[in-house]
Formats: structure tokens, sequence, C-alpha cells
């Protein structure tokens, strides 16, 4: 092992398969010697790198299943606007965009109903029941998306048929709805849990000043919080997005554009309905197979990039400012 | 005073949402509850083959179990690395974000990846341990999370006084760090698990069939679940027999068990642990 | 400036009795010093003038309390304008993640005290008062976060101040500061007694003999001794004084 001899200046060092450039590799030096005096930490440590691995693994294999999809369509695999099984012809448009119409309705009506209930729960709520309504909304979190799914499909679509005297109730607007019921627990959880761990020492210097609780929320607990409750919407987004079973079973699923655009009482058809409703019929190694793969790529690839977002959002604002120097 | 009634208008508006939210809670038991005259106790144990739901039901268990058994000690080793072990630095930070990811990653992308690397690739083909593998990839953030924060919570001078009395490192974390931690982790592992017993998207296409005749006998055969069967009877099959609100049912009460049993299993332990906040 | 008379005032956080039976009459336009060991109730004390112990769940007060001839406790009382008119400085600095403009102004508008070219004007004046305006006039824009511990604190006077209060109170001011950011502070506490009658709750014996004009001390919530400073350390008239003068406890 050669390398473990090297000077202090930063150079290039061959690990097996990758090549990093070691800033100190002194620290490197160290790690391997710690790891000979305590080889149940390379045990440690690769069970910690696993989820690094299985996200490569995952990235390499969807995309490699997708390729063929990717190389026959090219960006029209996304911008396309027609999804045709029986053609061989897959445009993702109008299924990213039933996706997309689905998650801003959801989002529309939950941010505000969780972000203010997060707040009502940290702040105003006394004590006593606080833990009590936290838990039940965790188990309202917990309540796993088929049955919601199977709650929308005898109880709501039926509803939102007769009120709005359309013949099915499985349309976008269903969609929104429930996903909405399902996206409220994440956003008053993570929020709730930011707006909690603002210091008390501002609201205390607030209240000696004469302010009002009202007036400490808006003026000083807010602002603090804010990035989090961001990276809380961010990441009901994400969730959202991902959200299968549920809104399969109350989307509609038929691949059309919805006219006018913003026509909520058509049925569309989101990304994750497709792959879970096509799957089973896709020949293996077939045309409709590897398009699958590719919505599950886009898929991946969003939702990673919205949950890393949330993680610098978060981690850019120090929750506990500092006071001093 | 009027700042003061002021006020409480304002909360009491400000309470609404909250409200509207259990509402909604009541309301999904309500809906829920208009089915319970489909659940008999034969029906739970009679096999699928003579109109009962028995296997659907062992199914799932097995399901979990499998997955608990896997996602278990690879978290809580995990996590361990990460609390008292792992440098600060940015191969920490980036399998810190590497977790979250995967948390983040839709069920129904880890049923693909599922059903392309571990059926095909590794060849279990559409398995029970297919299906093991897979929810794994589900439980493991949860595991590794709650872990973490029940190490954490466990104050140092317990390792500390260990290691004074001349143990190895490892010795003092797993005597005493692991052990004082072992009601958080029992409890991460419970919630794990609710989460997964009803999971649809990851056991779709990697682990279920509509019907087996009895119960897999080996790992590499594939399973019947309550998730599954429910799905695939009210979508592909299109119908709404009465049976299908029993397995709905059914399954609700599974999950909501293992998420009540993580609640009370929380509010239990703090209780008998003194140190904790 | 003001008078405060303090009534038999209790306080009890749910079962523990804080204060107990507590009276005292604070000189106006005065530094009066509250001192005593830990636990005796010194916090307790002063945040039962401005009500700030009501903010904590599971707390009881009797008992009246009463500034310039007004029963602070009655059930008619505005706390909010009470807060106003009675600062408060904590332990440790604790300025708004802000501006240090807009600390200063926090108060103004809160209580919609001032508009516009006002503001600026009283945020300038308070600075003043704080001594602190030469050192920060050209960065009112920056974060209080870049002021040093001493810095913020005057800062947080200068909120207090802002406001107009009459009283103002201090709970163990210059404990998290350097002994140079302490000597700038009590100067200031000596100056503001001019305008303001001031509370200062200390730890520091040396600290209380050297900067207030009377002294209460405090033991186990009940007031031991009360007098003017140099007689409370010269000539203390309870045994328990003498005892915690002299640091056989503390």
């Amino acid at each position: 092992m050669d390398f473990l001899n090297f000077p202090t200046c930063t150079r290039r060092v061959q690990v097996p398969k990758l090549m990093l450039k070691v800033r100190n590799p002194q620290k490197m030096l160290h790690f391997f010697k710690s790891l000979k005096e305590e080889p149940i930490e390379a045990i440690l440590f690769l069970c910690a790198f696993f989820s690094i691995i299985i996200l490569f693994l995952m990235l390499f294999f969807i995309a490699k299943e997708g390729s063929q999809a990717f190389s026959t369509f090219g960006l029209d695999l996304i911008i396309g606007q027609r999804w045709e099984t029986n053609e061989n012809l897959f445009g993702a448009f109008p299924l990213i965009y039933g996706s997309i119409m689905v998650v801003a309705g959801a989002l529309a009506i939950a941010i505000p109903w969780g972000v203010v209930t997060a707040i009502f729960i940290a702040e105003v709520l006394p004590f006593s029941i606080r833990d009590f309504i936290k838990s039940l909304i965790e188990l309202l979190a917990s309540i796993p998306s088929i049955i919601y799914g199977f709650i929308g499909v005898i109880y709501l679509a039926p509803q939102v048929a007769s009120l709005f005297g359309i013949s099915f109730g499985t349309v976008a607007l269903t969609a929104s709805l429930i996903l909405a019921i399902m996206s409220v627990p994440t956003i008053i959880g993570v929020s709730g849990e930011i707006i909690s761990a603002v210091p008390k020492e501002y609201k205390e210097a607030a209240l000696a000043l004469g302010a009002t609780k009202w007036q400490t929320i808006k003026s000083v607990v807010i602002p603090i919080a804010k990035s989090g409750i961001l990276a809380s919407v961010m990441l009901g987004f994400g969730r959202a997005i991902g959200e299968t079973v549920a809104v399969l079973m109350v989307a509609g699923n038929t691949a059309v554009m919805p006219t006018p655009p913003w026509n909520f009482l058509s049925p569309v058809y989101p990304l994750t309905a497709v792959i879970a409703m096509q799957m089973g019929e896709a020949a293996v190694g077939s045309l409709e197979y590897s398009a699958l793969f590719g919505l599950g790529l886009i898929l991946f690839i969003l939702t990673f990039i919205v949950n890393t977002l949330a993680d610098v959002i978060v981690k850019r604002e120090p929750k506990i400012r500092g006071g001093k120097k | 005073m009027t700042t003061r009634t002021k006020e409480t208008v304002l909360f009491t508006a400000l309470g609404v949402p909250m409200v509207t939210c259990l509402l909604v809670f009541l309301w999904i038991v309500f809906v829920l509850s208009t089915g319970i005259g489909t659940l008999r106790w034969d029906l739970l144990t009679t096999s699928v083959l003579q109109g009962g739901i028995f296997e659907m039901i062992v199914g799932t268990v097995y399901l979990l179990l499998g997955a608990a058994g896997i996602a278990g000690p690879i978290g809580v080793l995990a996590a361990i690395y990460l609390v008292e072990y792992a440098p600060h630095g940015k191969l920490t930070r980036t399998i810190d974000q590497a977790i979250n990811n995967l948390a983040g990653v839709p069920s129904i992308v880890i049923g693909l990846f599922g059903y392309t690397f571990f059926c095909r690739q590794l060849g279990l083909g559409i398995s029970l341990a297919a299906g093991w593998l897979t929810l794994t990839l589900m439980m493991l953030p949860i595991v590794i999370r709650g872990t973490e924060e029940a190490i954490k919570m466990v104050p140092s001078a317990f390792k500390e006084a260990a290691l004074a009395l001349g143990t190895t490192k490892w010795k003092a974390i797993s005597s005493m760090t692991v052990s004082s931690a072992a009601p958080g982790i029992i409890t991460s592992v419970v919630l794990g698990m609710a989460r997964v017993a009803g999971e649809t998207a990851a056991i779709l296409f990697t682990s279920c069939v509509l019907v087996t005749r009895g119960l897999p006998k080996s790992p590499f055969e594939p399973v019947m679940a309550l998730a599954y069967n429910l799905f695939v009877q009210i979508v592909a099959l299109g119908e709404l027999p009465e049976k299908v609100f029993g397995v709905a049912l059914v399954l609700f009460f599974i999950v909501i068990f293992f998420a009540t049993a993580a609640i009370v299993l929380r509010i239990y332990y703090r209780r008998r642990q003194p140190w904790l906040r | 400036m003001a008078e405060v008379d303090i009534r038999k005032i209790n306080v009890w956080f749910r079962t523990n009795h804080v204060l107990k039976d507590l009276s005292l009459r604070i000189k106006e336009n005065a530094i009066t010093a509250i001192m005593g060991p830990s636990g005796c109730g010194k916090t307790t004390l002063i945040r039962a003038i401005n009500r700030m112990n009501e903010i904590i769940s599971g707390s009881r007060t009797t008992g009246e309390l009463y500034i310039d001839g007004i029963n602070v406790y009655d059930e008619n009382t505005n706390v909010y304008e009470l807060r106003r008119k009675v600062g408060m400085v904590f332990q440790k600095p604790n300025p708004f993640p802000k501006s240090i403009f807009e600390n200063v102004a926090f108060g103004l508008k809160i209580h919609k005290i001032a508009n516009g070219k006002e503001i600026d004007e009283i945020v300038e004046n308070s600075l003043k008062e704080a001594a602190l305006w030469e050192e920060i006039k050209d960065r009112l824009n920056d974060s209080a976060f870049g002021l040093s511990g001493g810095q913020q604190q005057r800062l947080c006077i200068a909120r207090a101040l802002a406001v107009k209060p009459e009283i103002v109170l201090m709970d163990e001011p210059c404990s998290a500061l350097d002994p140079t950011a302490t000597a700038k502070i009590e100067a200031l506490i000596r100056e503001l007694s001019e305008k303001y009658t001031v509370i200062i709750v200390t730890h520091n014996l040396q600290q209380a003999a050297r900067v207030s004009d009377f002294t209460a001390f405090l033991y186990m919530g009940q007031l031991v001794e009360y007098g003017d400073t140099k007689s409370v350390f010269e000539n203390p008239k309870s045994e328990l004084t003498e005892k915690y003068i002299t640091g056989e406890f503390g």
C-alpha cells in the first residue's frame, strides 16, 4: 500500500476505481490507521456508505434501462405531446404536465393549510394538548396511500362528480384534493419543527418590549423560520410528485392535455401512475418498457434536485443564530 | 383590552386549519367504518382459495419482518458510524445528504430499481426476497435517522465513563450507548414497519402476485400482500366487492397498529429514561 | 421615572413557591440592586414588575404591584403598554437577527409610536443614549450579530430605550461580558439613572456596591434587607446579610 507514504500537499491519489483529489492526505492516513485499530469501523463505514452506493446503482440501472427510449426519441421523450402505447409513440409531455398540475393544485391547498396549522400548534396551542395533536397528525401521516386512494375512489370521486355534474369524478381536482390531504402532515411536521426551534430568547425580547403574541410570531418567529418553512414546502413537493397509488386511483389516467390547460375537471395521467399501470404489461426490453424507465429517470432526477435544494436551504440558515463573536 | 380580544379572534381563526385536520381524520375513520360490517373473523383465517384473506395477511407480515431484519442491522450500524465515528468532512456530509435523497426517492422508482436490479440482475425473480431488499431501501432512512436521534440523546457521560475504565471505543458504544438507545431504535424500526406495511408501489412488480397456492415455501417464491391485492382488485379488476373493503380495513388496522405502537413506545420510554428532556 | 411599590407579591411556578409575600418600595430615578444567592428569586422578582412571569406556563402570581399608583396586576391593565413603560435587558444579549437599525426600531413599529423620519431620529437618539452611536453610525444596516458581546448588550439597551420607558429592568446584564465591556455598561447605567428608574439584578457583590444607590438582599424568596447601598454593605442590619457579604455562603 504505497500511497500511505505521500507528502503533505495536494496530490492526485489513486484509490481503487475512483480518482480522488485528496486535499488533506494526512486525514486519509489517519483514517486508514484508525481502521487498523478498530476493524469494526470499516463495517460501520460500509453500512453508512451503502446509501451512496444504492443511489449510484439506482441512477445507473434506471438510466441503463431507459437508454433505449432516450436514444430512440431523444428529447421528444420529454416534450413529445403524444403518448400512445399501441403506436409505440412515447412523448411524455401530457404526463409531466398532469403530474405538475395535480401537485400544483395540491400544494396550493396544502401549503397555507399546513403552515398555518404548524404555527398554531407550535405557538398557540397549550402544552397539554400539543403532544396529543401532534400524535394525531403523525397518525394521519402514516395512513398508506392506498387507503387514501381507496377513500378517494369510493367517496371523494363520486362527490366531485355530483358536485360538478360530470360523469366520473376521477379527475385532476380529486387527485389534487387527496394529494393535499396527504401532503399536509409532512408540511406540518417539518415546519412545526423549524418553528419550535426558534430560540425563545428572541420571543422573550419581543414580548418584553410590549409586543403581542401575534406581533411576536409575525415579526420575529416567522422571519427566522422562513427558510425552514421553504424547505418543508420543497419536501412536500418532492413527496407529492412521487406519490403513485393514491393519484392513480382517482386521476382518471388518460394521457390527454387538459383543455383549457387549467381545467381541473379533466382527467390526467401523472408520471407515477403511468409507470404503475403499464409496467405490468410492458414486455421486458421493449420500447414501452424502456420508456417507462425513462419516466422513472425523470422522476428520480427531479426528486433528487428538489431534495438536495431543500437540504441546502436548511443548512444555509443556522437554526440557532449565535449571538456572540 | 381590545388588543386582547383582537388577538383571541385572530388566534381562533388561525386554529381553523388545525381543526380541519382533525375533521379530515374523523372523516377518514368514518368512511372506513362504513365497511366494518364486512370484517368477519373467518375472513382473516380462511385461505384465499376459499374466499378469505389469510395468505395476504401472512404475506404482508413476511414482507415486513424480512425488511426489518435487513434494514434494522444495517441502519443501526450506519447510524452508529455517523454519530460516533464519522469525521466532520465532505464525505460525511455527502453520506448524510445521500440518506435524505434516498428517503425522497418516489416509491415507484424504488420499485422500478428493485425490479431491474434485484429481480432481473440478481436473478431473484418476483419473490419475497426481492421484496425484502426493495422494502429495505424504503425503511433504511427511517431507521438510520431514528437511531441517530436515539444515540444523540444518550448522554455522552455514559460512554466516557466506560472509556475511562479502559474499554475500546466500540465496546463502550456497544455496551453503553446502544443499550441506552435501544428503546429509540426499536421505536424507529416499528415506525419503519408502519411505513412499509402499506407500501404498494415498491412491491407492485418486485414480489407480489394476485394468488398463490398456499404460503411461500422459500424466499424465492412470490407472495401475496394486502396492499397489492387491494390495488389490483380495484384498479385492474375494477371491482368493489365487499371483500375488498375488508382487505382495506385489515391493512388500515395493521398500519395504524404499528404507527400507534411507535408513538406509545416513544412516550413510554421517555418516562422511563429520566435523562431525556 | 416612576416609583415601584411592590406589595405582598407571591409567585408560584407550578408547586414551587418562589417569591413569598415580598414587599418593597423602589425609589424613582435611582439605581436599585437586587442581590442574593442563586435561586433566591431575584429574576422572578424583576420579571414580576413587567409581568413576564406570565409567559411561563404554570406560573401564578398574587399580590399587588403599583407603578405610579396604578396596580399592574389589575384585570384592566394593558400588559403591552406596561411592557413598553418597563424596559428589560436580559442576561445574555439577545438582539434580533435583523439589522442594528431594525432592532432599535422594532418597538417603535410594534407600538406604532412613530413614522418615517421620526423613527430615524428616535433610533439615533436611543443609540446615543446607550453610548453606541459613534461606534456603529455608519453601519446601521449591518446585521446585529456583527457586533461584539458588549456592543450587542448596548444595542439591547438602546432597543429598550427607544420606546421611552420609565423603568429599566436589567437581569445580570454584564454576566456574559468581559471586564472592559462591563465597565462601559456600568458607566452607562449610572448615566441612565438620571432619566430612568433602574433596577438591576446582580450576582456580583462588588458590582452592586459599585453601581447602585440602593440594595435589596433576597434569600429564599423573601426580602431580608433593603436600604441605601452604603449602609447595607458597611452596616448590615441582618446577620444573614453580613454572612452573604463576607462570603460565608453564596
